[in-house]
């Protein structure tokens, strides 16, 4: 999702300005000249310095010389940018399903959690419904056994408990 | 002598090859469908390479990295859609070549020089790191203070947008890295109370979410690739010797510019590409033949991505600092196996940099054969929907992080909010790669900055005062200015113009 350079540039501003002021409120460590605060504030004062030139729109024409590069190599394609655009809500399904698994996954069990993920995501993309079930469950148990069996990671069982 | 024998006994364990040959087909497909990168490939090998032999480790990182950026230029050359962003430079020029009807040549280029690019790069590995070593053997704190914020500088420096979006990403990066209690006064930093926060955020999570959720992500905002076209395919490796022999400047500057750019940190085998693509047209006796099927620009930047994978291990291994953003992954296993980088590490664990030598040598040997059995089947790989592929790889995301912060669930939540950050950030023009190179190297930075000033008792003379220190610092402050120092120029020339 594109945002201006206006808001980009104002929330890096005001997160420099937090950075700094939470910075300066850390205690300082005795008889050290620097403590846990100064890297925090040089940060957050050049956050908030950078920021504002963002917002300035100071250091676009470096971009523009960029993208005049990549038009010259193929050019962008107007009708894929449409789609982009259409679809930008849809980019947020991953990070959603990875929220999902860290709220339900010790409770229901890996495999029946990471199936429904494969399953929605699969959808999402416009799969072939035929498969997707098919797909979602063996892709779900193939990496139950790879990780639980051979990398020796545990994956939670919950309520669908393997034979192995 | 014995350092290299016991290298050859290491490489050749039979734990050793299979990692190599699994890690080799599992890069050449990675590597060839659209959408997943090279990095992508590296970051979701990290879990698997916990239980692994440290060689074994680093021999899958290598070598599944340089078969991705070979096979990214098969659907290139196919379809025009580059497998990896290192092959976007020439995918054009090499699918040209293929409506000519010389999709053989093209992808004998692309495989016949990268092999060859990744042995000089390697080359240049192995005679370069250890003199450069023996020097830094001599750097303090405050140089390796300079060092990592000339390596940041750098980053920004290189990124292909805005420096000063570069600059922001890599300050968001080192903020990144502020957090938790790992700092000079062990005091919770922006934790804001939370326990999972404390141990400050997992980097292999974040840089899971940065380079494959965020990839998963894009994939829903693009069209599925259209099915590759039927073609017959003649002798891959046909006339790549006359081509060698047609162009051998073009192929050693491919070379040599990509191992520099690619030790340049924050930079790596996409730039090198765009670079010596370009490099070699400005220089080319028929540069109006570039854009319809030439092979010059193709064996440059072919030769070119490749070099630059093994240049980008010189700083890593040498300082610690990435060269690239694939070994800003591998630091962080190099640390887990216990070979910690920085100059010592080639006199005191000689055989085991003998033995990534080695391994990048065979990597890119057995890439011609197996590059040719993949493009062979490449009808089959690049057939495989994307729509069934991404959704494994997400939940690959979720508990590869799960398994590399040390079964942690809260890595999940990381992965997920890196994987927002680095599409919104790609979207809007900052820079990726600067801000993982904040994230892996603010530790340094900070610990080298509070070292040096505890030593000189808070004065900051000595930042300047040694000679080393003081070259770096110079360079250091001309990358911070170049921008503006490039841009007054430019303003300068246009006002004598006018």
């Amino acid at each position: 999702m594109k945002l201006p350079d206006r808001i980009t540039g104002l929330i890096l501003m005001l997160l420099g300005i937090a950075t700094f002021y939470g910075g300066s409120r850390l205690p300082p460590v005795p008889g050290q000249p620097v403590g846990p605060d100064v890297f925090p504030m040089v940060i957050g004062a050049g956050l908030a310095v950078v920021g504002l030139l963002i917002a300035l729109h100071i250091g676009r024409g470096f971009e523009d010389a960029a993208e005049a590069e990549v038009e010259r190599f193929g050019g962008p394609d107007r009708e894929a940018e449409e789609y982009a655009r259409r679809r930008r809500w849809h980019a947020l399904l991953p990070p959603a399903l990875m929220v999902f698994y860290y709220f339900t996954s010790e409770r229901i069990g890996f495999i029946p959690v990471a199936a429904i993920m494969i399953g929605a995501l699969a959808y999402a993309l416009g799969a072939n419904r035929r498969l997707i079930l098919p797909v979602s469950i063996v892709g779900a148990i193939f990496i139950q056994v790879m990780f639980v069996k051979l990398l020796r990671v545990p994956l939670p069982a919950g309520l669908v408990p393997m034979p192995w | 002598m014995n350092s290299a024998l016991a290298a050859f006994s290491m490489v050749f364990a039979p734990d050793v090859m299979i990692a190599i040959l699994a890690s080799a087909i599992y890069g050449l497909i990675i590597g060839a469908l659209p959408g997943l990168t090279a990095t992508m490939a590296t970051a979701l090998l990290v879990p698997v390479t916990f239980y692994l032999s440290p060689i074994a480790a680093i021999a899958t990182i290598i070598t599944s990295s340089a078969m991705a950026i070979f096979s990214g230029d098969i659907p290139g050359c196919l379809m025009r859609i580059p497998g990896t962003p290192a092959s976007a430079a020439y995918t054009d020029e090499a699918y040209r070549m293929t409506l000519k009807g010389q999709a053989e040549t093209a992808l004998g280029i692309c495989l016949w020089f990268s092999a060859l690019g990744g042995i000089v790069g390697t080359i240049a590995l192995v005679l370069i790191a250890p003199l450069l070593a023996e020097f830094a053997l001599n750097f303090s704190t405050f140089e390796y203070f300079w060092l990592a914020i000339l390596g940041l500088m750098c980053a920004t420096l290189v990124a292909r947008s805005s420096p000063v979006k570069a600059l922001a990403a890599m300050l968001l990066g080192l903020l990144v890295s502020c957090i938790g209690i790992e700092n000079p006064g062990g005091t919770p930093r922006f934790t804001f109370g939370s326990t999972d926060l404390l141990g400050g955020i997992d980097v292999i999570s974040a840089l899971v979410g940065v380079f494959a959720l965020a990839e998963v992500m894009r994939a829903l905002t693009q069209k599925e690739p259209p099915p590759i076209p039927e073609r017959k395919l003649g002798s891959i490796l046909k006339g790549q010797i006359e081509l060698t022999k047609k162009y051998p400047k073009q192929q050693l500057r491919g070379n040599v510019v990509g191992t520099l750019i690619g030790a340049l940190p924050g930079a790596g085998a996409d730039m090198a590409a765009w670079v010596s693509y370009s490099l070699s047209k400005r220089f080319s006796k028929e540069p109006e033949k570039f854009g319809t099927g030439h092979p010059e620009g193709l064996v440059e930047a072919g030769a070119s991505n490749n070099a630059a994978l093994a240049g980008g291990w010189i700083p890593a291994l040498l300082f610690g600092i990435p060269g690239d953003t694939i070994t800003a992954i591998a630091i962080g296993v190099l640390y887990m196996k216990g070979l910690n980088p920085g100059p010592t590490l080639f006199t005191e664990k000689a055989s085991s940099m003998y033995a990534l030598y080695l391994v990048f040598v065979i990597a890119n040997i057995i890439m011609i054969p197996l590059g040719i059995m993949l493009i062979r089947a490449s009808k089959y790989v690049l057939r495989a929907p994307r729509s069934l592929i991404m959704p494994i790889i997400m939940v690959f995301c979720a508990v590869g992080a799960f398994g590399a912060a040390g079964n942690n669930l809260f890595a999940v939540l990381i992965v997920a909010a890196f994987g927002i950050l680095g599409y919104m950030m790609e979207e809007n023009g900052f820079p990726v790669a600067a801000m993982v190179l904040g994230i892996v190297m603010g530790t340094m930075v900070e610990q080298n900055f509070v070292t040096s000033l505890i030593k000189s008792d808070g004065s900051i003379i000595p930042f300047v005062s040694r000679p080393i220190a003081a070259f770096l610092a110079f360079f250091t402050f001309l990358a911070l200015f170049w921008p503006l120092i490039a841009w007054l120029r430019r303003k300068q020339a246009a006002f004598a113009a006018a």
